[in-house]
C-alpha cells in the first residue's frame, strides 16, 4: 500500500485548564483519495481532531504527518494551503465582502500574484457551480451556496485533501446535498482526500471507512458494513442509526431473510424488491 | 427587507463618477470640503453650487434622490439660517419683525452659511452614492499606504473596517431575528414605559452580543485556517487603477482652487 497521505500516532490533547483530555491517544491514517468519516456523540473530540490537522492546535502528545512530513512550525503554511477545513457556520467563515473576493482571501494570503488569482478564481468557481454568483454579496446567498463559496476558496489553492467539519450540519436538505454532491465529485475525479466529520451516520455510510470516537478516544475503526454490525453499541454511545439500518434489523428479527451489507435507503429497497426473485 | 439592504446607500450605476477610482473621489471630495471655506462672496459660491451640481449631473442619479438624503439636515440648516438672519447686525435694517430686525449681513450670512453646509453635505453624499464601501475601503488603504512606515497598522485597520461592512447585513438579520424570537416571548419592543423599553432592549441587545463575540472567534479561526498571518507577503485581489480621466477631476478641483482664490473678496 502506497504511503498514507496522513497519518496520526498516538496524539492526545488538553484544552487549557481542563483536567481532561477532549483526544486521547488517538491513532489512525488516510490514504489518497480516499473518503474517511469521522463519527461520534457531542464533544467526542471530533473538532479538536481537525484543528490539530491544520496546526491550530498542537497536540500535548503524539506526531501528526501529513504528506510524509511531520507538523510543525516551519510545515504549518504549506498545510493549510494543501489542506483546507470548511467549518459549521456557513456565516462565520466568509471573509469577502463578494464571493469572489471570498475565493481570493487564501490566495491573497498565500502571496499568489493576481492574474493568477483571476485565473484560480474562474476555475474554482466552475467546480462548485457557481459561476452566477461571482459577483454576490453573502447575504444574498443560502447556507449551501455559502459553503459551496468555502470549498471553492479551498479548491482555489489547489488542496489535497478537504476536512468538512459538521460543514452541512446547519443546512436544508437540499443545501446538504449540494454540497455533498459537490465534495463527492471533487473526490471520485480530483483524487482529492476527503475527511468528513459528522454525527450524520446515514452521511457517513457513504464513506470508503469511518472512525467511530467516543469521549476523546477512537472506539471502533472500518469500512461501514464493519460499523453498522455494532448496532446498539452505536446507539448507547449517543448515534443514531441510519433508518435502513434499523428496520433491516426489524425486519430480520421477524425472521425475513435479509442479507447484511446496506446502510443507505436505496440499498434497503433493492435489496426488499430483489427478495422475492432471489427466492 | 435584507434584499433591498443598500449598505452606505450606494446606488449602482456606470457613470462617470460611478468608474472614478475611489482614491480620486476621496481626495476630490476632501479638498472640496477644505476650499468651501475659501467662498465669501456671491461668485465663489455660485463656482462651488456649479462644480456639485455638474458633479451630480455628470453621476446620472437623480436629484430629488439626493435631495431625500439631505432631507435629515434640513432642520439643521433652517436653524443656522434664522440663527444668522436675527444675530448677525450688519449693514441695513431690511425689516422689523416686532422687537426683532433683520439686517442685511444677516439674510447674506444666513445664506452662505447654510449655503456651505449643504454643499458639504451634498458632495460627502455624491462620494457614498457613487462608492462602494469596500472602494471606499480600498481607496482609504491605499491613500494612508506611506504610513505604513510610521508603523500605522494601515492594512489591518482596512480589513476591520471590510470585515464590518461584510458583517453589517448578518448582524442586521440576526436582530430581526432575536426581536421575533423575544417577541414570542411576550417581549413588547413597540410601546411600554421607559424602563420596560430599556428592558425589552437589554434582551435583544444580550444575546446579540453574546453570539457576535462567538462569530469574532469563529471567523478568527477561519481566517487563521486560510492560511491569514498578517499584511507581509500578502497579494492584493482587488486592484485600483489609476486613469487619465481621474487626474482631470482632480485638476478640475485644483482649477476650482485658483478661482476660489482669485475671486473671493
Ligand atoms: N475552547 C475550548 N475550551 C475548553 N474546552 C473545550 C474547548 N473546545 C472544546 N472543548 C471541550 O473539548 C471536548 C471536545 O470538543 P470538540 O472537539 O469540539 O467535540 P466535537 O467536535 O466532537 O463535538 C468537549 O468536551 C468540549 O467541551
Ligand atoms: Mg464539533
Amino acid at each position: 500500500m502506497a504511503e498514507p497521505i496522513l497519518s496520526i500516532e498516538g496524539v492526545s490533547f488538553r484544552y487549557p485548564n481542563q483536567s481532561d483530555y477532549a483526544v486521547q491517544n488517538v491513532s489512525f491514517t488516510a490514504e489518497r483519495g480516499e473518503w474517511l468519516a469521522i463519527v461520534g456523540h457531542n464533544g467526542s473530540g471530533k473538532s479538536t481532531i481537525a484543528r490539530m490537522l491544520i496546526g491550530l492546535l498542537r497536540p500535548e502528545r503524539g506526531a501528526i504527518r501529513l504528506f510524509g512530513r511531520l507538523l510543525n512550525d516551519a510545515t504549518v503554511w504549506e498545510v493549510r494551503r494543501r489542506v483546507g477545513l470548511v467549518f459549521q457556520n456557513p456565516d462565520n467563515q466568509f471573509v469577502g465582502a463578494t464571493v469572489e473576493d471570498d475565493i481570493a482571501f487564501a490566495l491573497e494570503n498565500n502571496g499568489i500574484p493576481r492574474l493568477e488569482m483571476v485565473e484560480r478564481i474562474r476555475e474554482a468557481i466552475r467546480q462548485v457551480h457557481m459561476e452566477p454568483f461571482l459577483h454576490y454579496e453573502p447575504h444574498r446567498l443560502s447556507g449551501g451556496q455559502k459553503q459551496r463559496v468555502a470549498i471553492a476558496g479551498i479548491l482555489a489553492l489547489r488542496p489535497d485533501m478537504i476536512i468538512l467539519d459538521e460543514a452541512t450540519s446547519m443546512l436544508d436538505p437540499r443545501g446538504r446535498e449540494e454540497v455533498l454532491e459537490t465534495v463527492r465529485r471533487l473526490n471520485r475525479q480530483q483524487r482529492i482526500t476527503v475527511l468528513s466529520i459528522t454525527h450524520d451516520l446515514e452521511e457517513a455510510a457513504k464513506a470508503d471507512r469511518l472512525i467511530v470516537m467516543n469521549k476523546g478516544e477512537v472506539m471502533a475503526e472500518g469500512t461501514p458494513e464493519q460499523i453498522f454490525r455494532l448496532g446498539s453499541k452505536l446507539e448507547r454511545i449517543g448515534l443514531d442509526l441510519p433508518f435502513a439500518v434499523k428496520m433491516g434489523s426489524r425486519l430480520r428479527e421477524r425472521g425475513i431473510p435479509l442479507r447484511i451489507g446496506y446502510f443507505t435507503t436505496e440499498e434497503l429497497v433493492e435489496e426488499l424488491w430483489t427478495l422475492y426473485s432471489k427466492k | 427587507m435584507t434584499n433591498h439592504l443598500i449598505i452606505g446607500q450606494y446606488v449602482p450605476g456606470h457613470s462617470v463618477i460611478h468608474r472614478l477610482d475611489p482614491r480620486a473621489k476621496l481626495l476630490i471630495v476632501f479638498a472640496y470640503v477644505l476650499i468651501v471655506f475659501l467662498a465669501n462672496n456671491a461668485v465663489t459660491y455660485a463656482l462651488l453650487s456649479l462644480f456639485a451640481f455638474a458633479f451630480a449631473a455628470l453621476s446620472r442619479i437623480s436629484f430629488s434622490f439626493i435631495a431625500r438624503g439631505l432631507k435629515p439636515i434640513l432642520w439643521v440648516v433652517l436653524f443656522t439660517l434664522l440663527l444668522h438672519l436675527f444675530m448677525t447686525k450688519e449693514g441695513d435694517v431690511i425689516c422689523q419683525i416686532g422687537p426683532l430686525s433683520v439686517y442685511e449681513g444677516g439674510i447674506k450670512q444666513g445664506a452662505f452659511i447654510s449655503l456651505r453646509f449643504l454643499l458639504l453635505v451634498w458632495m460627502t453624499t455624491m462620494l457614498t452614492l457613487t462608492t462602494t464601501p469596500i472602494e471606499v475601503t480600498d481607496g482609504v488603504e491605499s491613500l494612508l499606504g506611506p504610513l505604513k512606515k510610521m508603523r500605522v497598522p494601515v492594512h489591518e485597520l482596512a480589513l476591520m473596517m471590510a470585515i464590518s461592512l461584510r458583517f453589517i447585513p448578518t448582524l442586521m438579520e440576526e436582530t430581526e431575528k432575536i426581536m421575533k424570537a423575544q417577541a414570542a416571548r411576550g417581549v413588547d419592543f413597540s410601546g411600554g414605559r421607559f424602563s420596560e423599553r430599556m428592558k425589552a432592549i437589554v434582551s435583544l441587545l444580550v444575546p446579540l452580543f453574546i453570539s457576535s463575540f462567538k462569530r469574532a472567534d469563529e471567523l478568527a479561526t477561519a481566517m487563521e485556517a486560510r492560511g491569514y498571518r498578517g499584511g507581509e507577503g500578502r497579494t492584493k485581489f482587488r486592484q485600483l487603477a489609476w486613469k487619465p480621466v481621474d487626474t482631470v477631476f482632480l485638476a478640475a478641483v485644483a482649477l476650482l482652487f485658483a478661482l476660489l482664490c482669485l475671486l473671493r473678496s
